[in-house]
C-alpha cells in the first residue's frame, strides 16, 4: 500500500528535477533514476499522472517561468529566454507565440499595461481563486441578451 | 447563502475538460472564453444534484499553484467525490488508466480510494455508508 504514495513522490521529485534544471540539457535516463524507474516505466507513469510527457511537462514549466519574468518586466526577452533554459530565440518565441497566443514582446507589452501596482502579476494573466468568475457572467449576460435581442426579432417577423 | 459552486485548480483547461467528461463522467455546464488563454468552465454530475457545478479553474496563479503542488507531493486529496460503489468506479477508473494512490479502502463506515486526475491534483473518492 505505501508502495502507491511512493511512486507518487517519486514522480513528484522527478517533475522538480525536470523543471529546476534550466543550464543544461537532461536525458530521460537521469531524470527516470531520480524516480528510480526505467525509462518506459517513468514516461508511462508520469504521463498516467500528470497527464503529459515528462518533455511536455518541462517545455511548458520553462514557458510558465517565462511569462512570470516577462510580466514582471526587468530583463529583455533574449535574457529570458536564456534564463529558461531556450538556446535560440527563434524557437522560443515561436513556442510561446503557439502556447500562449501572442509574441513574448506582445505578452510584455500587455502585461505591463495591465499592472497598476508594480511588484503584483494582473489577475487577468495569471487567474486563480475564482478570479475569472466576474468577466465570464458578463460575458454570459452580453450573450443571452443578443440572444433575446434575436428571439424577439424571430416572434415579431 | 447557498453551496452552489466550489472549483478545483486544473494545469490546462482544456485537458482537464476532457478528463473529467470522459474519464470521470461529468457534463460540461459552462465553458466561456475570458480572454487571452483562460475559459470559465463548469461540470456538473449527471448522477447528482444539476444545480451543483465544479468550476476548473488554471492554476495559473503562482500562489494556487504552489498550494496544489504542495498537496500533491504529501498525497493529500484536493476535493472528495462521492460514489455508490468504489470498488466498481475503481476498475472502471482503472481500465481507463488512471493512477490510484490509495486502492479502496474501508476507514470506518466509509469506504475510500485515492486517484490522481492528470490536471495535478489528487481526488479522493467515497463509498456512504449504507443508508440504515
Amino acid at each position: 500500500m505505501t508502495k502507491l504514495t511512493d511512486v507518487l513522490t517519486r514522480l513528484c521529485r522527478a517533475r522538480d528535477v525536470l523543471r529546476e534544471v534550466h543550464d543544461r540539457t537532461l536525458t530521460i535516463e537521469e531524470v527516470a533514476r531520480e524516480a528510480a524507474m526505467s525509462p518506459f516505466h517513468f514516461i508511462r507513469q508520469f504521463n498516467a499522472v500528470f497527464g503529459e510527457t515528462p518533455h511536455q511537462a518541462r517545455i511548458r514549466s520553462r514557458l510558465e517561468r517565462a511569462r512570470l519574468l516577462l510580466a514582471r518586466g526587468e530583463q529583455s526577452v533574449t535574457e529570458i529566454c536564456m534564463e529558461v533554459g531556450f538556446s535560440s530565440h527563434g524557437s522560443f518565441s515561436t513556442l510561446f507565440a503557439r502556447r500562449v497566443g501572442v509574441s513574448p514582446s506582445q505578452y510584455r507589452r500587455r502585461a505591463r499595461s495591465m499592472v497598476t501596482v508594480p511588484g503584483t502579476y494582473a489577475s487577468q494573466l495569471f487567474p486563480g481563486c475564482l478570479s475569472l468568475m466576474g468577466a465570464a457572467f458578463a460575458i454570459l449576460e452580453k450573450q443571452q441578451a443578443v440572444e433575446s435581442v434575436r428571439v424577439v426579432a424571430c416572434e415579431s417577423s | 447563502m447557498r453551496i452552489k459552486l466550489t472549483s478545483i485548480m486544473v494545469e490546462d483547461q482544456e485537458k482537464a475538460l476532457r478528463f473529467y467528461t470522459q474519464v470521470f463522467g461529468f457534463v460540461k455546464k459552462l465553458d466561456i472564453p475570458v480572454g487571452g488563454e483562460y475559459r470559465w468552465i463548469t461540470v456538473v454530475s449527471p448522477e447528482g444534484h444539476p444545480d451543483v457545478e465544479l468550476s476548473l479553474e488554471p492554476n495559473a496563479n503562482p500562489v494556487g499553484r504552489a498550494f496544489q503542488e504542495g498537496l500533491l507531493k504529501q498525497g493529500i486529496p484536493a476535493t472528495a467525490f462521492e460514489v455508490d460503489d468504489v470498488a466498481r468506479e475503481y476498475e472502471r477508473l482503472k481500465a481507463l488508466g488512471v493512477v490510484f494512490t490509495q486502492q479502496p479502502t474501508q476507514q470506518g463506515p466509509i469506504t475510500l480510494a485515492v486517484c490522481a486526475d492528470t490536471c495535478g491534483n489528487l481526488i479522493q473518492l467515497y463509498q456512504p455508508p449504507a443508508a440504515p
